[in-house]
């Protein structure tokens, strides 16, 4: 006999008896694929448009210098004079808001020196207001040449006319000025982003850079093109590994659904197996037979998951990107592409699963002797014996664990915490029957009291089948254990971050320029608003604060200057444990001295006493770290020095909030009208400090809000998993549940007994979902989180939400369980009886 | 024995009082089964008074009609046309839970193969259809029968631990646990050597003689045959031949 003739006969056919459950289980493994691919291809298409669309304009540069705080002009002349066949060109980068439609970047670079845009403008358009505008964006506003548009440009509307629309590839949306009319509606006058460098092809590359450095002041950094898109890249890789390890979540509980299907066919089939061995199958057949089952499952499944997948990254990639644009950086998703490269991982992915989770049962099918004749009763009283072996397993498993996360991250990736979870998932499975039966043993007497003949059937059912018992709710308490784990991290972080905000935020008023906020862009203010803000009366002081995008060793961070006196009389910001904040706070002003947040610290390796050496400008400074402060908005981390000590180094850097405290007593409401009314000419945001916390918050929340979809998305695979099994264990039991109706059972009676199975299949989940996300969340808090982000979160299970959301999924499980119900009470016995 | 179960032997099915009317009777009953494409007649025009206190055999090949005729007399199952009467009543006028009540109180099962629930125990099998009726005295009820048919010691056993015709002997405790006055019994020695089954058909008889249940019970065998008051014969789902002694 060919094996594909036994593939036929004796997998296929039954399969497509079963044809529901043979559906449940490859809706489980095409939504665990679907979840994975739409995470990764979302989360390529929301963190992949990093490349800046200049290079569409302008060709591909070979070098770029760049300096924190921006660079001066004069550069351009001493490169330029420079003995090479190169060219430099000059570049400013902003972000630009146009009203109603959103923030674009704004390029302003060298329109006369052999950039495309054309080098004569249309007659009559001042060159100062000439504004290039990129073809789709053009498109979309309907825009023409010499049309006028608004922009909003720091904290000043501006009005610029469009003096032509250039050619780009499709959705690169962005705005072009010449840089001299840039650097006057930015007030940056004399001042460069980046120096763009080409070199001719025939000088020696090596000695032109090597030139350029030389010529460069040391604060000066010379990269190669792409090495910003790296950057931003590695400062995501943290986020989108976490994104990554959840979407893979499903796919567990889908392995070990995979896993029940095999096993189940295995046990139904002992029988057959046996006919088939003593015909001469060989045992190698016997093992392929069935992997080739599940790797049927798993091909087809990931197949339709690719699809699914596909169609869920579009939904998705909107949410993954205001999470980066949030977080990390301002970045623009760019369209979903499905290729080749991502259907064959889909696909691989899934029919590794399945080879895996197959794996076991196809030994277990392999091993069963030509003689095999042993009823399912026996052949259950043989696991029951193993169960001692699974806990000691078990206890194995969860000591691994523990050393797995103790373990340093590597490259930055908490490996240790990852496989520490995955070991303690294992764990948990392998003391689920221990489990079964220890919960079946401790119900026996409630059950029945409480239930009945029910009570006791459905207990005595479950344990007798312990093996397909545990699997179920091994499955379900992975799904469980996942949504309690992330359900007590995100709480606790959320709890976390809501006392930290109360400390961070103390003023009473904030002003910042209007328009969009985005991580890594910091607007300007105009300098003359802070002596406006404080004539106000009722003001007491105003805390004038610099952000800028500052790269620190190749990492994208923030840093700050503030008034440092001012936050230590007024705020309230907290140190790490022993650090003394007034000291450290009065230690700054007119020093080199800098405080770090604590994930800049973790990051860094940096402790209290470090020295960072600071590019600042044209020159590196030398600057002692005196604390760490808690932070939570930025993982990349902030370095804050005193504001003397910023416009030492940068003297021309302008300042990006206001913080305002008012006079004790003072009205805050009347005293925000009367700043606003001084301000009207300026296109800025007087926010309550109210208004800030909602906005994290918000921030925080939709952050998350991917996390709860992928939860979701586990929870329903399982409910899947508990459905399929309940299924399978009423068809197994037909004559079983067609006697009872022989001996005086009623349909309502032999329904709530398949019920009574769900509610402790679901009980059972639920206990050891809970026992093991509890393990969980200490992972994904103290060692996952840390080693990824760098913050310290506080433990704070979120109780109520925690037990609402148990509840609901044991509902969930019972009715899952109606289905099943429903066919064991619709069984018509006396056929059955005469199936024998 | 029965010591318990006495008592209840009088028939109290749904307030019916003993009637002339006889325990079981089927009136023309005709079965036919949908099957795929031509609809097979198993039951032609059946009419057959099922006496009580005493043991009806059902004789005849297999295939010729006798487990669905059980089926109907069990009210599992009901006829296409003709009536099965119990007391009088026809079966297909009860609804699904008249009905449930019905086997409760009734009707015992004995079937060939598949007896008993591997999971529960001797004693639990054997008490199951009163814990279903949620009657009171089960355990003493079910130990009682235990002990009739001698496997009072194997109570607490589970049945993969028993021989098939211990297992038999089980069944037929619990298929009398409730004190039927109606027993059908599908080919009960089938299965079983000869000294099993003749275990098994002492304790049938005693259950129509000594307890006065009317016995439906379909075998192939001439030793089971032996203990009937009434043969009757099927072949192609009628009845052949129909013999007392
Ligand atoms: N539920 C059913 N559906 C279709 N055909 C059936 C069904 N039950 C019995 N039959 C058919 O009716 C005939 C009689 O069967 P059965 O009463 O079991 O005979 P016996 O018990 O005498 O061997 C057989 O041909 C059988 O295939
Ligand atoms: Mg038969």
């Amino acid at each position: 006999m060919t094996s594909a003739r036994l593939l036929g006969s004796l997998i296929l056919r039954p399969l497509r008896r079963d044809r529901l459950r043979s559906g449940l289980t490859l809706l489980s493994v095409a939504l665990g694929v679907a979840v994975v691919v739409a995470i990764d291809l979302a989360g390529e298409a929301a963190t992949g448009s990093f490349r800046s669309s200049l290079r569409t304009l302008v060709g591909s540069t070979d070098l770029e210098i760049t300096a924190n705080g921006g660079m001066d002009e004069t550069w351009i002349a001493r490169l330029a004079a420079l003995p090479f066949n190169a060219r430099f060109a000059p570049v400013l980068e902003t972000q630009a808001e146009i009203p109603g439609a959103g923030a674009f970047p704004l390029y302003g670079v060298d329109t006369l020196a052999g950039a495309r845009p054309p080098a004569a403008l249309p007659a009559g358009i001042d060159p100062d207001r000439a504004l290039f505008v990129s073809q789709p964006l053009a498109a979309r506003l309907s825009l023409h040449p010499s049309a006028s548009l608004t922009l909003l440009l720091n904290d000043r509307p501006q009005t610029f006319q469009v003096a032509a629309v250039l050619p780009a590839e499709a959705e690169a949306e962005y705005l072009v000025l010449d840089v001299a009319a840039a650097q006057k509606a930015l007030n940056a006058y004399g001042k460069l982003d980046r120096i763009d460098v080409y070199v001719s092809p025939r000088e020696d590359f090596a000695r032109v850079e090597q030139a350029i450095r030389g010529l460069l002041p040391p604060g000066y950094l010379i990269e190669r093109p792409g090495a910003r898109s790296q950057e931003n890249q590695r400062m995501l890789r943290a986020f989108r590994w976490n994104l990554r390890v959840l979407s893979y979540i499903s796919l567990v509980v889908g392995a070990f659904l995979i896993y029940n299907t095999i096993a189940v066919s295995v046990v139904r089939r002992r029988a057959e197996i046996g006919i088939l061995r003593a015909l001469g199958a060989t045992r190698a057949g016997v093992f392929w037979l069935f992997l080739g089952e599940a790797l049927m499952f798993g091909l087809l499944g990931s197949l339709a998951g690719v699809a699914l997948g596909r169609f869920l990254a579009s939904s998705i990639v909107g949410l993954i990107a205001s999470t980066v644009n949030s977080l990390y950086a301002s970045s623009r998703p760019a369209p979903i592409s499905l290729g080749p490269a991502e259907i064959l991982a889909g696909v691989v992915a899934g029919a590794l699963v399945a080879f895996l989770s197959a794996f076991a049962p196809a030994l277990e099918a392999m091993r069963v002797p030509p003689t095999e004749a042993m009823s399912r009763g026996a052949h259950e009283h043989h696991a029951r014996l193993h169960w001692r072996r699974g806990l000691l397993w078990a206890a194995l498993l969860a000591a691994l664990a523990l050393a797995a996360s103790r373990a340093r991250p590597v490259a930055g990736n908490p490996l240790g915490g990852y496989t520490a979870a995955l070991l303690a998932i294992g764990a948990a499975a392998l003391a689920a029957p221990a489990l079964v039966l220890l919960v079946n043993r401790l119900t026996r007497a409630a059950a029945r009291r409480l239930f009945g003949p029910e009570g006791l059937l459905a207990g005595r059912s479950l344990a007798a089948s312990l093996s397909r018992t545990s699997v179920v709710a091994a499955a379900l308490a992975t799904a469980v254990a996942m949504m309690a784990s992330v359900g007590i991290m995100v709480g606790s972080f959320r709890e976390t971050v809501l006392v930290w905000l109360d400390t961070q935020l103390r003023a009473d008023l904030y002003l910042r320029p209007a328009g969009r906020t985005t991580a890594g862009q910091f607007p300007a203010l105009s300098a003359e608003l802070q002596p406006v803000v404080a004539a106000v009366p009722g003001v007491e002081a105003v805390d004038v604060f610099h952000g800028l995008e500052f790269l620190y060793q190749g990492d994208r961070v923030a840093l700050g200057g503030g008034i440092l006196e001012i936050v230590r009389r007024y705020g309230r910001l907290r140190f790490l444990p022993g650090e003394d904040r007034d000291a450290i706070l009065r230690s700054l002003p007119g020093q080199d001295r800098c405080i770090v947040s604590e994930p800049f610290a973790n990051r860094h390796g940096v402790r209290p006493g470090a020295r960072l050496a600071l590019p600042l400008g044209g020159r590196v400074v030398p600057v002692t770290v005196a604390g760490v402060y808690y932070e939570y908005s930025s993982s990349q981390g902030y370095i804050v020095l005193d504001r003397s000590t910023l416009l030492k180094y940068l003297p021309r850097q302008p300042p990006t909030n206001l913080a305002v405290y008012l006079r004790p007593g003072a009205d805050r409401r009347s005293v925000r009208r009367e700043i606003e009314r001084r301000v009207a000419g300026y296109r800025v945001v007087v926010a309550p400090n109210q208004a800030l916390r909602q906005n994290a918050m918000a921030i925080f929340d939709r952050t998350f809000a991917i996390t709860w979809a992928l939860e979701g998305v586990a929870i329903i695979v399982a409910m899947l998993g508990a459905a399929n099994s309940l299924l399978a264990l009423v068809l197994d039991r037909r004559r079983e549940l067609a006697l009872l109706r022989y001996l005086g059972a009623s349909a309502p009676q032999v329904r709530r007994m398949v019920l009574l199975e769900a509610g402790f299949v679901g009980l059972l989940g639920n206990t050891l979902g809970l026992a093991l996300g509890a393990v969980l969340s200490l992972l994904l808090i103290f060692v996952v989180n840390k080693q990824s982000f760098g913050w310290t979160i506080q433990f704070h299970p979120p109780v109520g939400l925690l037990s609402a959301a148990l509840l609901l999924v044991w509902g969930a499980t019972v009715l899952a369980g109606l289905y099943p119900a429903r066919v064991a009470a619709r069984l018509n016995p006396s056929e059955v009886i005469h199936e024998e | 024995m029965f010591s318990s179960g006495e008592a209840r032997c009088a028939p109290r099915y749904n307030g019916y009082s003993l009637t002339t009317s006889p325990r079981l009777e089927l009136r023309r009953v005709s079965k036919t089964y949908p099957g795929n494409g031509q609809p097979l007649q198993v039951l032609h025009e059946i009419s057959l008074e099922v006496p009580a206190g005493a043991v009806t055999a059902l004789l005849g090949r297999s295939g010729c009609g006798k487990t669905t005729l059980l089926n109907l007399a069990g009210a599992m199952d009901f006829p296409s046309s003709g009536e099965v009467l119990i007391d009088g009543r026809a079966t297909s006028s009860l609804n699904d839970a008249d009905l449930t009540l019905l086997r409760r109180r009734r009707i015992g099962f004995v079937f060939q193969f598949f007896q008993l629930l591997p999971t529960l125990t001797v004693l639990e099998n054997v008490e199951l259809p009163l814990l279903l009726a949620a009657a009171r005295g089960a355990r003493e009820a079910a130990l009682d029968r235990l002990r009739w048919v001698g496997l009072e010691e194997k109570a607490a056993v589970l049945p993969y631990q028993l021989s098939g015709g211990q297992m038999q002997r089980v069944a037929i405790a619990r298929a009398l646990v409730h004190s039927p006055d109606i027993l059908i019994a599908d080919e009960p020695t089938g299965n079983l050597d000869t000294a099993s089954g003749d275990q098994v058909l002492a304790l049938i008889r005693q259950a129509a003689a000594r307890f006065g249940a009317a016995v439906l019970m379909a075998t192939h065998s001439a030793e089971a045959a032996a203990i009937a008051a009434l043969r009757v014969r099927l072949r192609d789902g009628r009845i052949e031949s129909l013999e007392r002694s």
